[in-house]
């Protein structure tokens, strides 16, 4: 957002859909990560396993 | 000084407005635990099974879990008949307890509760064989036989089967009488007359008053011709020095420890005269 | 046994004239048992004197009051500290200077808490001889370690204190740091011991069923509660602690005209409310872990708590909570005019105020309770008709987690409303932390709403942990982005005191209600017991053995906060002694002594 940095708009859409992506695949591991460790398993879709 | 008194004044008013959230809430007392007398010789079946399911809603808190899904967290009695569950549950595989039916499989699951978990209800990480439940009958809940008698009572009854479990006998009064005074509560006052003592003792839980019939103990109508004052006395603050042949040492042996002497001395003259 | 020779005894037994007593063998095998199997004592009403006024509400006071002014004492030399290292590593003597002053308006506090736990321990003897009688049985030797530390404390906080200008520089620095450190320890020492007599008695360890002491000390101090209370107290004292220094320097700041004074009061009003903010922000977490330590010690004593009659508590907790967050985050909003930063983020205020104000009302929508079938007519019914969904577990939860992230959004918009960041991969960090909060919030409704209504209790309670990992990963994730990024940034111009009078009585309102909650929580720590003093061990038959109604409770709270506001009023005010000297007379008044 500073203004020191220009970077072109399809870079700049690139940036954000990478760092959506990244947050995203963070989390959905964190979800089965947790709910692991609990001992509650998840599906790759996220229902609960078993 | 106008700052302190602003200053104040936002405060207080600020914990009041909490004060009054907590008035407009619903005032509900969290009572103890209060001990009721059940009266043995007028008990149906009915007062067993009612005392059953208030026990079951209150003082044995069984509702605090059992409750209907999506919110309860253990199995929803209250929904299911259970003495075709508890069948269904014999039955099962997992089942590692000796009961051979409902009563005894209900009486199993409240002081052994890990003897069969239902699938899903299991403690956490356990894989379903090891329950959550608490022992009824220790602390905190602590249901003496006589009330988890009761709940099974409840338990058959409501759901229209025939109740298996018998009414407390008088052994099972004689013991909970010994008990609960020990328990605490507050001491009785002093009774003020023969009679009124030996209701506050629970002597006719043991003993008929009005005939020679042996209940737990032997009857006592013509008590005053077979014993002595001194003989009735000593059967009362020492009952185990001579017990009446074909009796089981039942009575409590610490009446002597309870009783006033003006207590005992009504009694032992009322017993002395009925010849 | 001739006549003369005869004692009087008190009568134990009754027994015939002219036969031999014999002792019956119970009370002869009690006689000779080892002296040591002791159970707890079974008492019965007439055990409890009886002082005309309820002693519960007696013990209730006392005992409040001492853990509010505990609470103050151990935490203001934990950020004291804090604040004097930074001072030393930053090298910016404002820090050690209001470090200083925080310690000096704090001082009195410790003998009031002396004063106070002095009388507690007083009326517990004389109001509940039996039990304290059962506690010292229990805990022994361990009081006097307890009272030792106290001459410990004294010793490192007058030194510290009074020590402070006398060690200000070089590496009398660093003693004067170390007297700091050992005060704490000493501080945390006392608090951990005397916490474990609370999680005894709502968790006994170390002894058998009917009370009897079979394991040592430590076995009876580490029960399963003891680490859960340990945590939250230390870190809801730190909270608690800023939030009344808060309101001093609120109160100076008003009372104000200097403009220097008033920047000098701001700042410290600022750093104040960023340690009770920035504590309050893990402090759910805690709070999670111990109510899961307690239903995993007793489900029925995690029910009561949470499903019972004490459920209601938790809407007045939520109302508690949102004032403080409430209050943090427009404290926060109105410090944005000190910057010229600031208008960049203006429009986040008024969607950060919806979400608080949507989450807030979610999370007093009412429970659903059942307890007993007599309180369900009383309650006219388990659910509520319209809110029903709104008033379980997973809507609160959701509220919860999205209230903590936007008041972290609002704590992380003021820190940078001043900072311009110059790192090249600023555009980077910046789509990556609006991605992180985006994906957190969207994670923490669907794991809320699928896990919470469509499967079962078990994946239910599960993901209410990953909820929370989510608002943790947000926080995490935001200091460490922001810390990198604004490193070298270019610093907009900030000038303390331009604040409006009014965000001061948001400091106000935080150690008003952060007192409040405190007083509530101690009523639901307290009454989980229901009818025991020690939990399964040691029944409590006294008159008041049953729970109070909440608004009783709302009462004697109440008269708790506003006996502490005035002891702290007292000890701000002795505080200001100090620094005031009266001018001498010049001329000697006619009506003087000669």
């Amino acid at each position: 957002m500073s203004e020191e940095n220009k970077i072109g708009g399809a870079a700049l859409l690139v940036i954000w859909i990478a760092a959506l992506a990244i947050s995203l695949v963070a989390f959905y591991g964190l979800d089965h990560l947790i709910m692991n460790m609990q001992g509650l398993p998840l599906n790759a879709d996220l229902t609960p396993a078993g | 000084m106008t700052v302190f008194f602003k200053t104040i004044g936002f405060s207080i008013g600020l914990a009041l407005i909490f004060t009054l959230v907590t008035q407009l809430l619903p005032q509900v007392e969290g009572e103890a635990p209060v001990e009721t007398k059940v009266d043995l010789s007028s008990l149906t079946m009915d007062d067993f099974v009612a005392m059953g399911e208030d026990l079951f809603m209150n003082k044995g808190t069984c509702t605090l879990c059992h409750k209907p899904p999506p919110i309860g967290r253990a199995p929803d009695i209250q929904g299911l008949d259970m003495v075709s569950t508890s069948a269904e549950r014999l039955a099962d595989e997992r089942y590692r307890g000796e009961s051979k039916d409902a009563a005894g499989y209900i009486l199993e699951s409240m002081i052994d509760p890990s003897k069969f978990v239902v699938a899903g209800w299991g403690k956490k990480g356990s894989n379903d064989t090891v329950s959550p439940m608490p022992a009824v009958d220790k602390a905190p809940i602590q249901l003496s036989v006589m009330e988890m008698d009761a709940i099974i009572a409840y338990l058959q009854a409501k759901d229209g089967n025939e109740v298996t479990v018998s009414l407390p006998s008088p052994e099972a009064a004689a013991e909970a009488a010994a008990a609960a005074p020990a328990a605490g509560g507050a001491a009785a006052a002093s009774a003020a007359t023969a009679e009124e003592a030996l209701g506050k003792y629970a002597c006719s839980s043991c003993h008929a008053m009005d005939s020679e019939d042996p209940l737990v103990g032997p009857g006592l109508a013509t008590v005053g011709a077979r014993l002595s004052v001194p003989e009735i006395r000593q059967s009362i603050v020492d009952p185990a020095a001579v017990i009446t042949e074909g009796f089981p040492p039942a009575m409590p042996a610490d009446f002597a420890e309870k009783m006033t002497v003006k207590e005992l001395e009504m009694l032992v003259q009322h017993l002395a005269e009925k010849k | 046994m001739g006549g003369a020779d005869q004692r009087i005894a008190p009568i134990g037994r009754v027994h015939i004239a002219g036969q031999d007593f014999v002792p019956a063998a119970d009370s002869a095998a009690s006689g000779a048992e080892a002296p040591e199997l002791i159970a707890a004592p079974r008492t019965s009403r007439k055990d409890y004197p009886n002082v005309g006024v309820s002693s519960r509400a007696v013990v209730w006071i006392l005992a409040q009051l001492h853990l509010f002014f505990g609470a103050l004492v151990l935490a203001v030399p934990l950020f004291v500290l804090v604040i004097e290292l930074v001072g030393v590593t930053s090298g910016d003597e404002r820090y050690d200077s209001m470090a200083h002053e925080f310690m000096k308006i704090s001082l009195t506090g410790f003998s009031i808490t002396a004063i106070f736990g002095g009388s507690l321990a007083l009326a517990l003897f004389l109001l509940y001889p039996d039990f304290m009688g059962y506690m010292m049985h229990v805990f022994g030797a361990q009081w006097l370690v307890y009272a030792g530390l106290f001459f410990l404390e004294s010793f490192f906080l007058y030194t510290y204190y009074y020590g402070w200008n006398a060690m200000r520089y070089g590496n009398l620095k660093w003693v004067h740091l170390s007297l700091g450190l050992l005060l704490n320890g000493a501080g945390m020492t006392i608090m951990v011991i005397s916490n474990s007599w609370a999680t005894f008695m709502m968790a006994p360890s170390g002894v058998n069923e009917v009370g009897v002491v079979v394991g040592n000390i430590w076995e009876v101090m580490k029960g399963p509660l003891w680490n859960p209370i340990n945590l939250h107290r230390f870190i809801a004292n730190i909270g608690f602690g800023g939030a009344v220094v808060g309101a001093y320097a609120a109160y100076k700041f008003l009372s104000t005209k200097d403009m220097e004074k008033r920047a000098h009061y701001d700042w410290m009003g600022y750093t104040s409310n960023f340690i009770a903010i920035l504590a309050f922000l893990p402090l759910p977490f805690a709070g999670y872990w111990l109510m899961a330590e307690i239903y995993a010690y007793s489900q029925q004593m995690g029910i009561t708590a949470m499903g019972g009659i004490l459920a209601w508590l938790f809407i007045v907790q939520a109302v508690l909570i949102g004032t403080i967050l409430l209050a943090g985050n427009y404290y926060l909003w109105a410090g944005m005019s000190r910057t010229e930063g600031s208008k960049r983020y203006k429009p986040f205020i008024g969607f950060i105020a919806f979400v608080l104000v949507v989450c807030f009302l979610t999370w007093v929508t009412p429970h659903t309770l059942i307890l007993s079938a007599s309180e369900i007519a009383q309650l006219g019914g388990s659910h509520h008709h319209i809110l029903g969904p709104l008033g379980i577990m997973p809507a609160k939860n959701i509220a919860v987690n999205l209230m903590l992230i936007v008041t972290f959004l609002s704590f992380q918009l003021y820190r940078r409303s001043d900072k311009v960041a110059t790192v090249s991969w600023a555009p980077i960090g910046n789509a990556l932390m609006v991605a992180i909060y985006v994906v957190a919030i969207v994670n923490i409704i669907f794991l809320g709403v699928y896990y919470g209504y469509f499967t079962n209790t078990v994946y239910k309670v599960g993901s209410s942990v990953a909820q929370v990992s989510s608002t943790l990963v947000v926080i995490i994730a935001g200091i460490v982005i922001d810390s990198l990024m604004f490193k070298n940034a270019k610093t907009l111009p900030s000038h303390w005191g331009r604040i409006p009078d009014r965000a001061q009585y948001a400091l106000f309102a935080l150690p008003i209600a952060f007192t409040w909650l405190m007083g509530l929580m101690g009523y639901v720590r307290s009454s989980v017991k229901t009818h025991w003093h020690v939990y399964t061990v040691m029944k409590d038959n006294s008159p008041d053995n049953f729970i109070p109604t909440i608004g009783y409770a709302g009462n004697m709270i109440t008269i708790v906060t506003v006996l502490f506001l005035l002891f702290v009023l007292f000890m701000f005010w002795v505080a200001s002694l100090s620094g005031t000297k009266q001018a001498k007379p010049e001329t000697v008044t006619e009506g003087g002594v000669a």
